[in-house]
């Protein structure tokens, strides 16, 4: 009896410990907690902070747009940079649907689609609204050019659903109708912020490449969009609010939210406090001896070099605050390179630090770590540590003389093209051009704008892409759009992947 | 608190009801061989019928407070059993003769048994079959030693993590180490060490979890193998259970042991890199004019050093009838081959019985407080191409002085052979220390009540908490990245508290004569509960200081400081396990446990975990009763579900983070069906002894399939940077054979020769799998960023290598590839498909001599050390590795670093893990015994892989999941030697 009476006890001590099992947060907070603190602001904040990475880093978008093209390289050096390949694949258009570089840029861009649609269910401002949109806008048409379709969901769908996949008429379409309704709810600075200019660009883009869009192989060009792209430059052209550089360099300077006049649309990057990876083009580029002690990598290619004229300041300019420093040049390296006090340095072999024009793909050779001329567009910041100061530039007025320009080339007014173009040249320091094609027109792009992460699109835009140049020999039609990432393409029936990968 | 108070109240009424009387006594004695006459250390006496029980001291004596009448069971393994009324007589000794193995008694989960009666697969070692000379850690004890658990140690670093696994490699993500019990009590897993916040120096291995409990207070480790035997722990079981019994208290005369162990530790095995003079000839021979410094060094031999090791343990054990207990403290300190680094732990613990009211009732107790403080090296486990401490000395230039004549480190401040982002050896082990202190308790309090002479109530309060304090800094004067003129300091502290309420009732009585019949169920509440923070700062005034005391001092935009805490989450048990033995010929076990977890998503809160297990006692069937060449027989047939749920506490739930600008994003999407992986385990197994026991043996073959398996893929795009744990489709299937054989190959009275092995067969296959492959095997340093070597793809191993083809050098030096390096390949994979263990001892009277083998058959390994550290394009500012001037064809200097199947290399390996020479003196004046030991450690090792330790195992994680088999610049493995005095009195 007693024993019975013993386990009555136990049973209902037992019953004291139990537990429903409810987890409860603590670091973290649950979704009805979240809801009550969004903040549309930090939102949007977060938003544009998720465009450092895929379009900073340089292993990203940048890498797919400018390392796929004949203005960059990433040349294995004996013992560095093979990172099995992955360099190498992109020069040389041999990469697969595996390539971790893509795979990440793809999922990244794709992220601020998602965190810019989602802030869109929380009651934003109508300019918040329009940010946000552009954002989403800018990052799609970037997915399309890269890859031909787009993921997309819709605000407040189910993770867990599969998103459906707009084509590239669709996301052109889209594109091009957001601009025209966010247009009224932009601001009009300053420039790393969504604005009304970089919305005006950002359609641009679209019209323009939108005959590239629809068909990479052959693409053709309607009157009609290269005459609204006319228009548009027009507007921009005549607000008066910029103006070709003095110092071409001073558009990517430390202080080039202050100092850089063409500037349209950059993302915001405070020296020492939070910034995305710009210090990556120049430690990507820069010999181990050189100061900053940089990773010894990327170059450009000869011809790229070769075609700049010497007079041209965009090919080597000293720069205030770096060259006094360190020795080291805006523009290109090539040759003996010095210190600040104009001591030839040395490689780590003790060799003269002296770049060569001839580079290859695979480096072999006692001179392997010199080869290839190496590219400096972002003056170094030396004050701000990891963090440096430089704003990204993802457009500037530069590029809308340039795709006004070619709209006019390619709705037969080459000469009103021309005088564009010579305006351009001249400020740079270089001769004026006799004559305008659309041959010379994407050699004065490459010019231009060199390492600015616009040189793939262009290339498949002028019909250029597959063909054989240093390093690289003339490639399949299916390097027009990269692979869909095997990940991605496992999550999402949706997607199909690309012809021929 | 509530719970606390509900307890403290339970226990009132439950001391109050008990009111029964028995008389008690106090029966002592001494077990020993009834042929030689020597004691019985460890056997096993056991109040048949009841769980009350002890086991025998150095001396073969015991002490056990029984009621009068009772019986007892003396047993030792080899040895029959006895059976002995207690009548009046307080001293009882017995001569135990060689008999059945299976008399032996083993634990199992929240019980013990007869290994005649087990039905599952557990393999039990007592002390006089643990591993010897320098221990740090419990699974250390095991190490080789038992079929089908391999334990492999992830660095050579006095306290390192150890990677165990049990059958194989069963999960992908969700961890695979075992689940470890101290008497009865489950440990979280994890350790409270904390780990600084990451530098560009890299992040460095991780602790051995079982640190904080001293190896000399253990008295006996069993391991549930197979599902039929593990099932009864659920959720927590799929990788195997190992159980320990501390040493307990025994009644008597205070009886003091003290051991004291000194020892010299030494690198086991050379990277072979160039000397200066072979240096200088390779620089002649590639025509290099830079690169001599004229100098001669071995800079690894600079940054290791004889290490000594001291161990100190001293016990006293004794009480009375009523009220026994064995304090015992011990103190060890290990000095690590790398210069400045090591462990020093300092450990007590406390373990009584008390009884009361005649025995009725009584107290089990525990408490077990200590503390280790490791000195961690600088050698991190994913370091870039400017390397770790190993890397740094393997590849510094034999001819460039690490110091200058004015006694300054030789950086490329002083030096023009010496690269800019150089990091000189002795430069960091000068300038940086990281020292972490974690400090544990186990309280381990459990009141049993003996409600009849069949029916035992026991309750179970087990907290174990730690607290783990690391603090590091590294100089300005040394030249990393970020940190160099900066100076850098850090502070980290963990909390790790786990706590387990149970509440069994074992009742144990026949329903006949014939057919015997055993309970136990039981009620379970765990809790866990980790959190921690981390400081650190950069940019101070004097950056050459330690910091660490002033880390307000960093520089405004270089302070960072974090804290977390994991959701608490729960775990909610009911279990039990029903035994039926009819005529001591056939048994059955069943168990079942229902593991409800706080991780599991709303629609899958508990999990049911049955098995069942049959054995057949052939030897006693009449058809071999008088088969005198098989002295035993047995069959044993079980299968069993288990399963793992070592995600992270959380994962299932819809969870935001803020940020810094005061917003909140999403950080994990809700999965209301996460739930645990699913082991299902079929075991079969003989147990059998020939020539009256002089050889026994076991042969187990099991096959288990895990499914349900965790992973945390991204979200699909457009989607945010999370990923969401999902139980994936495929499964993971381990098959094998084990083999464990002992014979006693002489049995003299002053010669007795024993030799042992063990053989497993094992074989790991992903398949039924249709999702992307999975990857990981990050490769690091020079050359190799984003690259990776693993895969798991349907119809492999897990973690199989896919590589590019080497097919050797090109008549220009350079590295050919099947079709120019653009295919990979499977290139085996670091799985052994065989795992043997050879051991022998030799007894001459008082001097015996033991011997461990053990080795490894059938896998790859990865050596990213050879491919990013020492290749060819070094030579002229760097070193390289020997072998590559060797080879017939030149290899050209420009020759790229690239991961192919050049750098995999068969694993297979022999060991002499472990000798023994010890001399028992015996009785030598007032003290009792005295015995003397030397002991070496890995003394001899046997294989064609070219790195540090065939046995090696860096893990690094890629989107969380483990790589396995890739060394990349370890902390090298040892070798020792010990010497040992132990006296009691």
């Amino acid at each position: 009896m007693k024993y019975k009476i013993i386990l009555l006890l136990m049973v209902g001590f037992s019953f004291q410990t139990c537990t429903d099992l409810k987890e409860e947060l603590r670091e973290d907070l649950t979704k009805d907690q979240a809801s009550e603190l969004v903040k549309v602001d930090a939102l949007l904040q977060a938003a544009y902070d998720g465009l450092k990475l895929p379009y900073q880093d340089q292993s990203r978008f940048w890498a797919a747009q400018e390392h796929t093209t004949d203005a960059a390289m990433g040349p294995t050096r004996g013992p560095d940079w093979d990172d099995n390949g992955i360099w190498r694949s992109l020069h040389a258009h041999t990469w697969t649907a595996d390539h971790s570089f893509l795979t990440s840029t793809f999922s990244e861009l794709l992220q601020v689609v998602y965190s810019t649609t989602n802030l869109l269910q929380f009651d934003p401002t109508p300019q918040q609204a329009a940010e946000a949109r552009y954002l989403r806008a800018y990052v799609m048409l970037s997915v399309l050019d890269g890859w031909g379709q787009v993921p997309f969901r819709e605000a407040g769908s189910s993770l867990l659903e599969d998103a459906q996949v707009l084509g590239p008429q669709e996301v052109v379409d889209f594109v091009v109708s957001e601009m025209d309704a966010i247009i009224n709810d932009l601001p009009t600075a300053p420039a790393n912020r969504a604005n009304k200019d970089a919305a005006r660009v950002l359609k641009m883009k679209a019209l323009l490449n939108k005959g590239a869009f629809l068909n990479r192989e052959t693409p053709t060009f309607a009157a009609a969009d290269m005459n609204a792209v006319t228009t548009i430059a027009d507007q921009i052209i005549g607000s008066g609010k910029y103006q070709l550089a003095d110092n071409y360099f001073d558009n990517f300077a430390p202080n080039n939210d202050v100092v850089g006049k063409e500037n349209i649309w950059t993302a915001e990057n405070v020296g020492g406090v939070s910034s995305g990876n710009v210090r990556s083009r120049w430690f990507c580029t820069l010999h181990y001896n050189q100061n900053p002690s940089g990773w010894n990598g990327f170059t450009t290619l000869g011809d790229l070099y070769a075609s700049f004229e010497d007079s041209d300041i965009r090919k080597k300019s000293s720069y205030t605050g770096m060259t006094d420093v360190s020795g080291i040049n805006a523009g290109f390296l090539f040759g003996q390179q010095f210190n600040e006090k104009g001591e030839a340095l040395k490689d780590r072999k003790g060799n003269p630090l002296s770049f060569t024009k001839e580079v290859a793909i695979k480096e072999s050779g006692d001179n392997l770590e010199i080869t290839g001329i190496r590219v400096i567009k972002y003056p170094i910041d030396y004050k701000s540590g990891d963090n440096c100061d430089n704003d990204y530039v993802y457009y500037r007025y530069a590029d809308v003389l340039l795709m006004k320009a070619e709209a006019m080339l390619r709705t037969g007014n080459a000469a009103g093209a021309l005088d564009i173009v010579n305006q351009i040249r001249t400020k740079r320091g270089a001769s004026p051009l006799a004559a305008l094609t659309t041959d010379n027109l994407l050699a004065e792009r490459g010019r231009e704008l060199y390492w600015e992460g616009h040189r793939r699109t262009d290339l498949i835009r002028f019909g250029k892409y597959l063909a054989a140049w240093e390093e690289k020999s003339a490639s399949g039609k299916e390097r027009l759009l990269f692979p869909i990432p095997t990940q991605s393409l496992a999550s999402n029936p949706n997607l199909q992947q690309n012809p021929g990968y | 608190m509530k719970r606390t108070l509900t307890q403290l109240m339970f226990l009132l009424v439950f001391v109050l009801g008990a009111s029964s009387t028995y008389a008690q006594r106090t029966v002592s004695g001494k077990v020993t061989d009834d042929k030689t006459g020597d004691p019985l250390i460890g056997a096993n006496i056991l109040v048949k019928g009841t769980s009350n029980g002890t086991i025998t001291d150095l001396d073969g004596m015991y002490s056990l407070s029984v009621a009068e009448g009772s019986t007892l069971v003396f047993s030792y393994t080899g040895y029959a059993n006895q059976e002995v009324v207690v009548g009046t007589s307080g001293n009882i000794d017995i001569s135990l003769a060689e008999g059945s193995v299976l008399d032996e008694v083993v634990i199992v989960g929240y019980g013990s048994q007869k290994k005649r009666d087990v039905t599952g697969s557990v393999a039990s070692l007592k002390e006089k079959d643990f591993n010897q000379g320098i221990v740090t850690s419990a699974d250390q004890l095991l190490q080789n030693r038992v079929a089908g658990v391999n334990i492999i140690n992830n660095s050579g670093q006095p306290g390192g993590q150890a990677t165990v696994k049990i059958r194989g490699n069963n999960s992908i993500r969700a961890g695979a180490n075992p689940l470890y019990v101290i008497d009865g009590v489950p440990l979280d897993g994890r350790t409270a060490k904390a780990g600084l916040l990451a530098t560009d120096i890299g992040a460095i291995a991780s602790s051995n979890p079982l640190n904080f409990l001293n190896p000399s207070d253990i008295a006996n480790i069993d391991v549930l193998k197979d599902a039929s035997s593990a099932a009864i722990y659920g959720s927590r079981a799929s990788n195997g259970v190992i159980l320990i019994t501390t040493k307990k208290a025994k009644a008597g005369t205070p009886k003091v042991d003290f051991g004291v162990s000194l020892g010299t530790s030494s690198v086991l095995k050379k990277y072979d890199v160039l000397t200066a003079d072979e240096y200088r000839g390779a620089l002649t021979k590639y025509g290099l004019t830079s690169g001599d410094g004229k100098g001669n060094v071995d800079a690894f031999d600079q940054i290791t050093r004889s290490g000594i090791t001291q161990n100190y343990n001293v016990s006293i054990g004794g009480g009375s009838e009523t009220a026994t207990y064995r304090f015992s403290g011990g103190y060890q300190d290990i000095e690590g081959i790398i210069k400045d680094s090591g462990l020093k732990r300092y450990t007590a613990s406390f373990n009584s019985n008390f009884k009361m009211l005649d025995g009725k009732i009584g107290i089990d107790a525990l408490l077990i407080a200590s503390q280790t403080i490791e000195d961690i090296a600088p050698i991190s486990t994913n370091a870039g191409f400017t390397g770790n401490l190993i890397a740094q000395a393997l590849q510094w230039n034999p001819t460039v002085p690490l110091t200058t004549a004015t006694g300054e480190f030789t950086t490329a401040k002083n030096n023009s052979l010496v690269g800019e982002t150089t990091i000189n050896p002795l430069n960091l082990l000068d300038g940086q220390y990281e020292l972490a202190k974690t400090t544990t308790t186990l309280a381990n309090i459990s009141p049993y009540w003996n409600i009849t002479d069949n029916l035992i109530y026991r309750y179970r309060l087990g907290i174990n908490y730690g607290v783990g304090n690391t603090r590091g800094n590294i100089s300005g004067n040394v030249n990393v990245q970020g940190i160099t003129d900066l100076g850098w300091a850090g502070f980290a502290n963990n909390e790790l508290l786990s706590t387990i309420h149970s509440h069994t009732l074992t009742y144990n009585k026949p329903i006949s004569e014939d057919l015997a019949f055993d309970f136990v169920g039981g009620y379970e509440y765990q809790k866990f509960d980790f959190s921690g923070y981390a400081l650190a700062g950069r940019g101070f005034a004097v950056p050459d200081n330690d910091n660490t005391n002033a880390i307000q001092n960093a520089s405004n935009a270089n302070k960072r400081f974090i804290s977390y805490a994991d959701p608490i989450s729960e775990l909610q048990s009911y279990f039990g396990r029903a035994t039926f033995g009819y005529k001591g010929k056939y048994n059955l076990t069943a168990t079942l446990r229902a593991d409800g977890s706080s991780k599991f998503g709303e629609n899958n809160k508990y999990g049911i975990f049955p098995s069942i297990g049959a054995s057949w006692n052939i030897k006693s069937e009449d058809f071999l009763a008088d088969n005198d060449n098989i002295s035993d027989m047995k069959l044993r047939l079980g299968w069993g579900k288990t399963g793992n749920q070592e995600f992270p506490a959380g994962s299932a739930q819809e969870r935001y983070t803020l940020t810094e600008n005061g917003g909140s994003i999403l950080e994990n999407v809700a999965n209301p069906d996460l739930k645990w992986e699913s082991s299902t385990t079929l075991n079969f197994g003989l147990d059998f002894g020939i020539l009256n026991n002089r050889v026994t043996g076991s042969i187990d073959y099991y096959n288990r399939v895990t499914n349900d398996l965790l992973l945390d893929p991204s979200v699909s795009e457009p989607g945010p940077a999370v990923r969401a744990w999902k139980n994936i489709n495929g499964e993971v299937a381990n098959t094998g054979v084990e083999i464990g054989l002992n014979a006693q190959i002489i049995n003299k009275e002053n010669l007795v020769w024993t030799l042992g092995g063990n053989i497993s067969f094992l074989n790991n296959e992903f398949r039924n799998y249709t999702g992307p492959p999975i990857l990981t095997g990050d490769l690091f340093g020079q050359g190799s960023s984003g690259a990776y070597v693993q895969e798991m793809k349907n119809g492999y191993p897990l973690n199989t290598f896919f590589v590019r083809e080497y097919l050797g050098l090109d008549e220009t030096g350079n590295s050919e590839y099947t079709d120019g390096g653009d295919t990979f390949v499977a290139g085996g994979d670091p799985n052994a498909n065989v795992i043997v263990g050879i051991s022998t001892g030799l007894d001459l009277g008082k001097l015996s001599f033991n011997m461990n083998w053990n080795g490894a058959y059938g896998h790859q390994l990865f050596n990213n050390t050879a491919m990013s550290v020492l290749p060819i394009g070094n030579l002229g500012s760097r070193n390289i590795d020997a072998s590559l001037l060797e080879g017939d064809i030149k290899e050209s200097i420009a020759n790229p670093i690239t991961s192919s199947s050049r750098y995999i290399e068969d694993g297979d390996f022999i060991k002499l893990a472990n000798a023994t020479l010890s001399y028992n003196l015996g009785k030598v004046s007032k003290l009792s015994n005295v015995r003397l030991s030397l002991t070496g450690q890995n003394l001899l090792i046997i294989t064609d892989y070219s790195g540090f330790d065939p046995e090696v195992n860096t893990v690094n994680l890629r989107n969380g999941v483990p790589s396995s088999g890739i060394e990349y610049i370890p902390y090298p493995s040892a070798k020792s030697f010990i010497f040992g005095l132990n006296v009691s009195f």
